[in-house]
């Protein structure tokens, strides 16, 4: 996407050095390991004595971190390694983060002005996930997102060449820098550049799942209740949750085309898992099936970790001085442009 | 034991073949400075709007002539620098800051802080007592070594 930041964000080097990775003591199900793919997430096993709210369902509650430099997608120059070693794992992590670096200067200055800001104010994640995969998707087991569909291809298109004319108003924009939706907060919950935080607050019939980024807090009715009806069109969509067993079951549809996960269209319909597998670590899964974008479902796993502080307020609309910013720039590079034709102003 | 990379990774410098991971910040930087218009200022704060998306210190430059411009300099999300232990009480007015950026494309007086430093060179917000980076990596479905 032309808002990304193509290349050379992350972590400095440096940072490992000072900061020591805090100890998490918990089970470890060694037998996911060896499992294929699909197999390996279904054996991370729920905690034997998963805690308890008072009122006798299984607690996901707290705040979690959900940082991490495994790619969503395996790199394909990783084809067909789906799991690192200790040694390739540690190697894989000094060469991202210093890949990501964004106080390097090479590159040019174009590159130069992507990477924005010091690495100071990023926290993308220093490691991979404790498993080691290549990959947070684990289906298809080549661990790439599936092809697009010809429609889904015509769409990524069609977007593509919007975002490539001047933005004429915020509305041209995507919906993170119009402060709409978080990068990273989905749904689904993929790591980014920082901010990689959310809260779980239940009570007896509801979930909320409140992100970090953008601050938004889903509502999850656990009552069994139909889905909106299809006109009402929610940003993060329309969330319907149940227990299977201890595991949070989070259905989700009636997404705007706006949304626009990784291409996604407005049939979009995700099914997300959260499990507690010991006090530290939540468990999270998701499906992804958009038969109007992808040529079969998807899914990813990832485990989240607790934070160690509070959600903090991301107030984005406070201070979006960027918005006007880049449309002034759009302006300014229109007059320069007409300029240069010898046309006068518009 | 999973298959090894082709021809391993047994040294430095093996796996840098890995294509660039997908990033995204609140938004472009591409879109809003100009590349063409690198900026170094030395200035003095006056302001820290500790805010988000992106925070902005804004510094009086003394031009050779004399004059005083007033710039603004955007930086990242104060969340993360709330984690390692700074807040906006740690960049007070009065300080001396260089700023080594792009200009604003529609020419105005505002600039990224690409690099933030003291004029001793050292960077702005490191150094933290805070908590530190985020203890990420580490979880029960790590096997155990």
């Amino acid at each position: 996407m032309s808002h990304r930041f193509s290349a050379s964000l992350g972590v400095l080097a440096a940072v490992i050095a000072v900061a020591p990775v805090a100890q998490v003591a918990g089970q470890a199900p060694t037998a996911a390991v060896k499992k294929t793919a699909a197999a390996k997430t279904k054996a991370v096993s729920p905690a034997r004595n998963t805690p308890r709210t008072s009122w006798g369902a299984p607690d996901l509650q707290g705040t979690w971190d959900y940082a991490t430099i495994t790619p969503l997608e395996r790199p394909k120059e990783l084809a067909g390694k789906e799991v690192l070693s200790q040694g390739e794992a540690a190697e894989y992590e000094r060469q991202t983060l210093e890949r990501r670096n964004p106080d390097r200067r090479d590159g040019g200055a174009q590159a130069d002005v992507s990477r924005a800001y010091n690495q100071f104010w990023w926290d993308y994640g220093t490691k991979v996930v404790g498993t080691r995969r290549t990959s947070l998707v684990v289906d298809p087991p080549d661990g790439r997102v599936p092809p697009l569909s010809p429609e889904g291809q015509r769409r990524a298109e069609a977007r593509a060449a919007a975002r490539s004319r001047s933005p004429a108003g915020p509305e041209d924009r995507n919906l993170w820098e119009r402060c709409i939706l978080g990068v990273n907060a989905g749904p689904p919950m993929v790591s980014s550049a920082y901010n990689n935080n959310v809260q779980i607050i239940q009570t007896p019939g509801y979930v909320v799942i409140l992100n970090e980024m953008i601050h938004d807090a889903r509502i999850v009715p656990l009552d069994g209740r139909p889905h909106l009806p299809k006109g009402m069109r929610q940003w993060m969509g329309d969330s319907r949750g149940r227990w299977e067993g201890d595991t949070l079951v989070v259905d989700t549809t009636n997404f705007p085309d706006e949304a626009n996960f990784r291409g996604a269209s407005a049939a979009l319909h995700l099914t997300e898992r959260l499990r507690r597998v010991d006090a530290d670590t939540l468990h999270y899964e998701f499906t992804v099936d958009d038969p109007q974008t992808w040529t079969r479902p998807w899914s990813a796993a990832m485990p989240m970790r607790t934070a160690e502080g509070p959600i903090f307020e991301y107030a984005c609309h406070e201070g979006n001085y960027g918005m006007f910013n880049l449309l002034a720039g759009a302006r300014a590079e229109e007059k320069a442009a007409d300029e240069a034709a010898g046309k006068g102003p518009r | 034991m999973p298959r090894k990379l082709s021809g391993g990774l047994a040294g430095a410098g093996l796996l840098v073949v890995l294509a660039a991971a997908p990033a995204a910040a609140h938004h472009s930087f591409a879109a809003e400075f100009d590349a063409k218009r690198p900026i170094r200022l030395e200035g003095t704060v006056t302001k820290m709007e500790w805010i988000n998306p992106h925070a902005w210190i804004h510094i009086d430059v003394k031009r050779p002539d004399g004059k005083v411009e007033k710039w603004m300099i955007e930086g990242g999300t104060p969340n993360t620098l709330l984690r390692r232990g700074f807040s906006k009480h740690s960049l007070l007015p009065g300080t001396v800051i260089i700023v080594d950026g792009y200009q604003s494309k529609d020419g105005s007086l505002k600039g990224n802080g690409r690099d933030l430093t003291f004029p001793d060179g050292r960077k702005l917000f490191l150094g933290s007592s805070g908590t530190g980076a985020p203890r990420d990596g580490k979880d029960s479905t790590e096997p155990k070594r």
